[in-house]
């Protein structure tokens, strides 16, 4: 249960019954906004514990938790002139440095001289799929958390590049597509041994959209190419045992520095009914081994309440021995309910009952022997928005 | 009879609230200077929902809105309640991709922001429409 005490405060403080949803305004030219939220988490689990992704260096024990969700997010939004607006955002929550740490997310200039194109040059999100830009929006979802299955492996925080958008109305429908170049340093975990730096060098990318009533269609493709270091006990003792650099040995064996990722995503939302389906295929650079992520979401609104049901997916294929214990296998059905309470602040509960064929990357303080094992999540969530 | 007076006019009152409110649809508005004459619902919805802000005429549209009126509004043209709308605007806010319509807090203000520039979109009651605006669309707010 260890975050700081002032993250807490803040977010009650803004969550507080009777605070509006209005964003700030300092003068007309900019304005001010966030979002947070805390979340709980009881884990049965004795034998593992759950992480929300890989960047997360411990997870969430057997017990009660409030690591693993809880987050703020202040952003500034900036009108330069009518063609150009700037962007800023700093975000504070468990991550790969292994505290709340705070990150700049978002810093960008955006060129919009007309309706059909944008352009922006700076620190972008990450946009690899139809949701990966917003997860970290807790108001902005019915979920507690985006699913770990599809969200937790092989994704980068941000981008520092350029992306072009190119929108065109086709009758009362819309398409456009996005274009983005960039580079990114993370650091992921593989095991609570193994560490994993992750400098994105070349990174490229683009998504085809179609939107038709309440109907949305995402097709895209991003190639990332990369310098990967490991470190870490396992590193080390690889490094001994061999009398090799530990990057020789498991580069090759990782495929981490050549990743391609194709992605199909779908969602339909009309009157009280919400879906979403989004899926990821993943290709190491050896093009034997390919991760499968993927997620059916579906949520019914009515009034304040929104309950909502997840299935989720992540199998890797690989056809070489996994000498690395990296392969992950498990599946997770989620059940939940969103409740609104004021038009910026929303409470929600989750079940997870989460199968683990194999855990791979994706669980922390395991023996090594662990798998083909159920576990049981209970997660409670307060999300706002200012 | 007095009580059943009193009834009646409670009950006459009711009911005229009440069909007051079926029928108290909301007009789309814009300078009435501006060529544009007039706006599709699925025009309407890409505007104000951040997805593709041009005029028919080719123009950039800059949507205005309204506090008084937002709820009612984002009802008629999305059937979504307003933590729906505020949930969808922090995806795409935070996100870095698009921001909201300019907020206003009263109908003056949407009024003089119209009245000053051709390419603003505002809504208004369509009972009581202010001069010199041209609507470009109602939106019935009946079920």
């Amino acid at each position: 249960m260890k975050f700081p005490a002032f993250l807490l405060t803040t977010l009650l403080l803004m969550g507080s019954a009777g605070v509006k949803a209005q964003s700030h305004l300092l003068n007309d030219r900019v304005t001010l906004s966030g979002f947070g939220t805390i979340g709980l988490i009881h884990s049965d689990q004795g034998e593992a514990d759950f992480v929300r992704d890989v960047g997360q260096p411990k997870g969430a024990e057997q017990g009660w938790s409030a690591r693993t969700d809880t987050r703020l997010g202040l952003q500034a939004n900036m009108r330069l002139t009518s063609e150009l607006d700037a962007v800023v955002q700093g975000m504070s929550q468990y991550h790969s440095s292994g505290d709340f740490s705070p990150e700049l997310m978002l810093a960008f200039v955006r060129y919009a001289p007309m309706p059909d194109f944008q352009m922006r040059v700076g620190r972008l999100g990450w946009d690899v799929d139809l949701l990966s830009e917003s997860r970290y929006i807790g108001y902005g979802s019915p979920w507690i958390r985006p699913p770990v299955d599809h969200f937790g492996v092989l994704q980068l925080t941000y981008i520092d590049g350029a992306d072009v958008t190119f929108t065109r109305p086709f009758g009362d429908d819309l398409i456009w597509a996005r274009f983005f170049a960039g580079t990114s340093d993370s650091r992921f975990f593989m095991s609570d041994a193994l560490q994993v730096d992750f400098d994105a060098d070349s990174i490229l990318g683009g998504h085809l959209n179609y939107e038709s009533g309440p109907w949305r269609f995402r097709a895209g493709y991003t190639r990332i190419r990369s310098n990967v270091n490991f470190s870490g006990d396992d590193a080390d003792l690889i490094g001994d045992l061999f009398g090799i650099d530990a990057n020789q040995y498991l580069n090759p064996r990782t495929g981490f520095d050549d990743l391609q990722v194709y992605s199909l995503g779908a969602a339909w939302n009309k009157g009280p009914l919400q879906l979403q389906t989004v899926w990821n295929r993943d290709i190491l650079a050896d093009g034997d081994t390919w991760l499968d992520t993927g997620f059916v979401s579906g949520a019914w609104r009515m009034d304040k309440l929104t309950p909502y049901v997840l299935l989720s997916n992540v199998s890797t294929h690989n056809n070489s021995a996994d000498a690395l214990s990296g392969n992950v296998n498990q599946n997770t059905w989620s059940l939940g309910l969103r409740y609104d309470v004021v038009t910026n602040l929303a409470l929600k509960a989750q079940f997870d009952r989460i199968h683990t064929r194999t855990p791979g990357l994706l669980w922390r303080g395991t023996d090594g022997n662990w798998k083909d094992d159920h576990s049981n999540l209970l997660s409670l969530g307060l999300d706002v928005i200012f | 009879m007095p009580r059943f007076t009193r009834l009646a006019r409670a009950t006459t009152m009711a009911l005229l609230l009440i069909s007051t409110t079926a029928r108290a649809d909301i007009a789309i508005v814009i300078n009435e200077a501006s060529p544009v004459r007039q706006l599709s619902h699925s025009e309407a919805v890409n505007i104000f929902m951040g997805r593709y802000r041009r005029l028919p005429d080719n123009s950039v549209a800059l949507p205005i809105d309204q506090a008084p009126l937002k709820a009612r509004f984002y009802r008629a043209l999305v059937q979504k309640d307003m933590a729906e709308i505020n949930s969808y605007w922090a995806r795409l806010v935070f996100s870095g991709r698009a921001s909201p319509p300019q907020q206003t807090e009263t109908l003056d203000d949407v009024v003089d922001i119209v009245t000053h520039n051709a390419n603003a979109l505002g809504y208004v009651d369509a009972g009581l429409l202010p001069p010199h605006l041209r609507v470009l669309l109602t939106l019935s707010e009946s079920p």
